[in-house]
């Protein structure tokens, strides 16, 4: 099969901060990046602290609240079966391809966060406007 | 992408197991595709996965990436690929 000249573009906003939200995007950003995309993140809020160096990367966050004994079940089976976590996901996604991963500048200020506080997975800081910028002419956009 | 026997001529080669039942989609998939960036074109790959999802993924993967499917065979709550790395 002949390559395409230009890979597709994957534009993901990632706002949430549990375990239900963010593996199901870090499997997500996988399959994109296995199928050849070139995804862009933009990480923010919930998503972004998420990505502060102190949490564990093995570790899996609580589930979004709200379900119950179901989401208690969820979390223990995260553990139970050896799920990696959602940023060792996301590393094996960037080892694989282009997956730019970048801080929201606002939430840096709403949360009070350095670049030295996050994780080593994002790449650069940049203002929402950049974000759209470089993802101009996505094929595929998602909000997680 | 070809199903099936490889060319008559191929050499017999030394076959990496990647066992990868019990992780989770696309566990396996990417587990595949970091095994065949490391080794070199001829080298066969024996993929076992319990995940449904490999059966459509690694498939449709294999062919965008131009390898090879040598045999994909139903094993009893797992599934076996034998792929080679062709390019």
């Amino acid at each position: 099969m002949a390559a395409p000249a230009v890979s597709p573009t994957m534009a993901v906003v990632l706002a949430a901060g549990t375990s239900d939200r963010l593996l199901p995007f870090a499997t997500l950003v996988s399959g994109a990046v296995a199928m050849g995309y070139e995804v862009h993140v933009f990480a923010s809020y919930w998503g972004l602290d998420a990505l502060r160096r102190s949490r564990p990367a093995a570790a899996h966050p609580p589930v979004t609240p709200g379900h119950g004994a179901e989401g208690e079940v969820l979390e223990r089976t995260l553990v139970e079966r050896h799920v990696p976590g959602w940023r060792q996901i996301l590393a094996a996604a960037k080892r694989v391809g282009p997956v730019h991963v970048y801080a929201c500048s606002q939430s840096m200020d709403v949360l009070s966060l350095k670049r030295e506080e996050l994780d080593d997975l994002v790449d650069e800081v940049v203002g929402v406007a950049t974000f759209v910028d470089r993802t101009r002419g996505a094929s595929a956009t998602y909000f997680v | 992408m070809s199903v099936g026997a490889g060319p008559a001529t191929a050499p017999a080669t030394a076959r990496r197991v990647i066992d990868a039942r019990g992780s989770w989609c696309p566990g396996p998939l990417m587990e595949l595709i970091a095994a065949i960036r490391e080794e070199d074109v001829g080298t066969e790959i024996e993929l076992l996965s319990s995940d449904e999802g490999s059966r459509k993924d690694v498939p449709l993967w294999l062919e965008k990436a131009g390898q090879r499917l040598l045999a994909m065979t139903s094993e009893g709550g797992f599934d076996r690929y034998v792929i080679q790395k062709v390019r």
